[in-house]
């Protein structure tokens, strides 16, 4: 058979249009979506991962690292101007940059393709991972502004979930790798390791950081899963507000103390 | 002994808006076979491997030695130079399908303009006509010369911007070959003459911004022009003259 594939539909493509040399403001968008990655949002992750740290030295000191945060002057203005609104902006650009790629990893699947593409999906996966975050952690069930001794537990009840700790080992990995890779992008397109050799080298720091920051984030997650500080009471306030803990905190007063 | 054979699948299509069909072809081996010499045979004699006649494929093709950059097409899905496409070391039926982001215009051959108006759009020459002799122009140190080479080898091919996954009709990327043309002329002593026109330019809509950094470019380019190198270096010129120009209002 010479023609053994009956047609396509027969699609006229106008081709890719020209350079609109000089107008349009996308990279000034562009630019700015790349700049947030770093500064602030990377920078906040690189505080939110040192905070969780702190877990491991038990539930007061995750307490008493919340109660700090949240005591930063003007907090909530910082919060929506550092985190909310950057975040917001460079996932739903993030989103739409996206939506304009043609992968064609099926084609090349080359190193830097596999990156390519797998930037956007680490991307979907923390957007949708910090939307759930925020809104259950942040927004949903007891304040932690007002209640910053109660973080651990209620991060401890959320994982208790077997689900929900598998999509927070997940989204842990994925946003990691993002932003590990992100900032080697950062690097490489704004001329800062302009050649082969410097990416080659900055590519290995990034790898490094990423699995640093991997092995930081995994093992927040596991002081609240792993059983040393099992049961903890929803808020440790009283228990350390109080020098005498009542006796049903016992448990509670030797966490404090070890 | 068995004649030795090479079979080929090629995409045909009469028309831009013709029903694309695929055309298998069976051709006598021959040492050193590339695929535009198999493009020629088959466009000579236009038998499919049936036996039946069909019409002369058609398709850009030039110098027949990787100079000139007109025989880029899809061989076994990836673009690259027909002329420099050893038929020994392909994987068999070869498929062979015109470049998938330019306009069709028939079988093998497409429009690939948009390259052309895209060096247009960012200067890309060296101003030196005038209506009176310029003299000689400005010593190029043997330095920078070895430094442009590379960047001057670029044949128009537009291989890197079809295995581009940023390069499409919705972004309208001006592509790889075109910032590594701002690096050359404005490495040129007489061509920066135009440097910052041209930064400005690559800072429109379809500018450098779309690059994603997927480095399919470099690793495709033919002539292995430092594609992302040039696009890491006119990246940071661009945005110091973006800052430049709203500094100074």
């Amino acid at each position: 058979m010479a023609t053994a594939q009956q047609p396509a539909a027969p699609t006229v493509s106008r081709g890719v249009q020209p350079l609109r040399a000089a107008q349009g403001n996308t990279f000034l968008f562009r630019k700015l979506h790349s700049l947030l990655g770093v500064v602030p949002i990377g920078a906040f992750l690189l505080e939110h991962l040192l905070s969780n740290f702190e877990a491991l030295k038990g539930p007061a000191a995750y307490g008493a690292q919340v109660k700090f945060l949240n005591s930063l002057p003007m907090v909530r203005i910082l919060e929506w101007t550092f985190i909310f609104l950057p975040i917001l902006y460079h996932g739903l650009y993030g989103v739409w940059i996206w939506l304009r790629g043609k992968s064609n990893l099926v084609y090349y699947p080359w190193a830097g393709n596999w990156m390519y593409t797998a930037q956007r999906y680490t991307g979907l996966i923390a957007i949708l991972y910090i939307g759930q975050h925020v809104l259950r952690q942040r927004f949903m069930g007891v304040q932690l502004p007002e209640h910053p001794y109660a973080a651990f537990a209620k991060v401890q009840h959320e994982l208790a979930n077997p689900w929900m700790l598998a999509v927070y080992i997940v989204a842990m990995v994925a946003i990691c790798w993002h932003f590990s890779y992100g900032i080697w992008l950062f690097a490489a397109k704004w001329g800062i390791t302009p050649g082969a050799t410097a990416r080659k080298r900055f590519g290995y720091v990034c790898a490094a950081l990423g699995i640093v920051l991997v092995v930081i984030g995994l093992s927040s997650i596991w002081a609240f899963v792993g059983g040393k500080y099992p049961n903890v009471p929803e808020d440790l306030t009283p228990a350390i507000s109080q020098f005498i803990a009542p006796a049903h905190l016992d448990c509670t007063t030797k966490m404090l103390s070890s | 002994m068995a004649t030795r054979t090479v079979a080929f699948e090629i995409k045909r299509q009469a028309s831009p808006d013709a029903p694309a069909v695929w055309e298998n072809f069976e051709l006598e081996w021959r040492p050193g076979m590339n695929v535009v010499s198999a493009m020629m045979e088959i466009a000579a004699n236009p038998v499919t491997a049936d036996g039946r006649p069909t019409t002369p494929i058609t398709y850009d093709s030039n110098c027949l030695e990787e100079i000139c950059g007109s025989c880029a097409m899809r061989i076994n899905g990836k673009a690259r130079m027909a002329c420099s496409a050893l038929v020994d070391n392909l994987r068999q039926p070869i498929r062979v399908e015109p470049l998938s982001k330019f306009p069709l215009v028939r079988d093998l051959q497409v429009d690939r303009n948009v390259l052309f108006e895209n060096l247009m759009a960012v200067k890309a020459w060296v101003p030196v006509d005038g209506t009176y002799d310029l003299g000689s122009g400005p010593r190029v140190f043997p330095q920078q010369q070895e430094a442009n080479y590379p960047l001057s080898n670029c044949i128009s091919c537009c291989c890197c911007m079809d295995v581009c996954p940023q390069f499409n009709e919705l972004t309208g990327f001006v592509g790889a070959a075109t910032i590594a043309q701002v690096k050359l002329f404005n490495n040129h002593p007489t061509g920066k003459v135009f440097k910052e026109d041209r930064l400005r330019a690559l800072a429109g809509d379809g500018g450098i911004q779309e690059c994603g950094f997927a480095q399919n470019c470099v690793d495709t380019c033919p002539k292995q022009i430092p594609l992302t190198d040039a696009i890491s270096d006119i990246s940071r010129d661009v945005l110091i003259q973006k800052a430049k120009d709203f500094l100074r209002g």
